[in-house]
């Protein structure tokens, strides 16, 4: 389903970027990259509003002819960014959802190992095997 | 509620001693037997807060692995923190649990298995015994609390004992009635093994009326 999955942290460097390796991987990199804008204006638009009404999801940051960029951030700031094909045209928003919502729970998971320090690489298993069924999901 | 007066009394005496072992560069191992001894506690009054404990331990660990460059080191510190533990919550566990007194050391493995655990950390290891001589004594684990969100040991600390902790907390408690054992994890998963097995061996029995407790 996603082509590319990527795990923002808060200072905008990645902590985790993995995309379908078919094409060149540098394209999806540049199109997470570009995204990190998007984010920051949307969440300082709703900023101005009250806090707690601030949703984390962000929807559908932009779409290009190919691919299609949705945006999730959590209250620390650390984003998911995930890129998906165009041509699924099945792939409904509460889709898009739940997936943002297991690679929270993941996330958390990763977060609360004690080896792990926060603002590392995740190079977590059970996380890789999370985005892996999240890439080959619908092929 | 009662027990949460208790748990909220527990966090607040835990945030307190954190802050101290926070600001002290050699925190001793009692104040942080103490903190965990609260932590443990806590963790039976609600059952929603076992993370307490269990995210506790996860950085004392990993503090541990950052000041001591051996595994050994790490291990020795882990089970002295557990023993000063042990000789405080066996009071805890006899007053709770009102067991009977034991017979023989069978018995004593038993009620470690079955009362103990089920009480402070909600599983129940079965027993086996190693020997003709009913004097070593196997608790398996096959759920383990305590790593619940260690995915594995980091690279370069291969012979770290994560749970290191639960051996010295067994030999304290039992040198508290007058029972000298040894306490080791003889098979570990997050070592690569299939399950995880504490090895209880029981050694002479201390004398009462000279017992000098042992640091």
């Amino acid at each position: 389903m996603a082509v590319c999955v990527a795990v923002i942290a808060k200072e905008n460097y990645p902590l985790y970027i993995r995309s379908v390796p078919t094409e060149s991987e540098l394209k999806f990199h540049y199109m997470v990259h570009t995204s990190l804008d998007v984010v920051d204006e949307k969440i300082s638009a709703m900023g101005k509003a009250l806090v707690d009404q601030r949703e984390l999801y962000l929807g559908l940051l932009y779409p290009t002819e190919d691919y299609k960029v949705y945006g999730y951030v959590t209250n620390s700031k650390v984003k998911f960014v995930m890129v998906v094909d165009s041509s699924n045209t099945a792939l409904r928003d509460n889709e898009i959802r739940s997936m943002f919502r297991k690679l929270h729970n993941s996330y958390t998971d990763v977060m609360c190992n004690p080896f792990y320090n926060p603002g590392d690489r995740i190079q977590s298993r059970a996380f890789d095997s999370m985005v892996t069924t999240m890439m080959i999901q619908v092929c | 509620m009662k027990a949460e007066d208790d748990l909220a009394a527990n966090c607040a005496h835990f945030a307190m001693c954190s802050r101290v072992w926070y600001k002290s560069s050699t925190p001793s191992s009692n104040t942080i037997g103490l903190i965990l001894l609260k932590a443990l506690l806590s963790y039976n009054y609600n059952i929603k807060n076992k993370d307490l404990f269990v995210l506790t331990y996860g950085a004392l660990v990993a503090q541990l692995c950052k000041d001591y460059e051996k595994d050994e080191d790490v291990n020795k510190y882990l089970d002295k923190m557990g023993y000063g533990i042990g000789t405080r919550l066996i009071e805890d566990f006899l007053a709770r649990s009102c067991v009977r007194r034991c017979h023989s050391y069978s018995e004593i493995t038993d009620i470690i298995a079955q009362v103990a655990f089920k009480m402070y950390l909600g599983i129940t290891p079965s027993v086996a015994c190693r020997n003709s001589s009913r004097n070593e004594f196997s608790l398996i684990l096959d759920k383990n609390p305590l790593v619940e969100f260690v995915e594995e040991l980091p690279a370069g600390r291969s012979s770290l004992c994560y749970c290191n902790l639960l051996c010295g907390i067994i030999r304290g408690a039992l040198e508290m009635v007058h029972l000298t054992a040894d306490v080791t994890f003889l098979q570990d998963r997050l070592k690569g093994d299939s399950v995880t097995e504490i090895g209880i061996t029981f050694l002479k029995k201390l004398e009462e009326k000279r017992y000098r407790r042992k640091k």
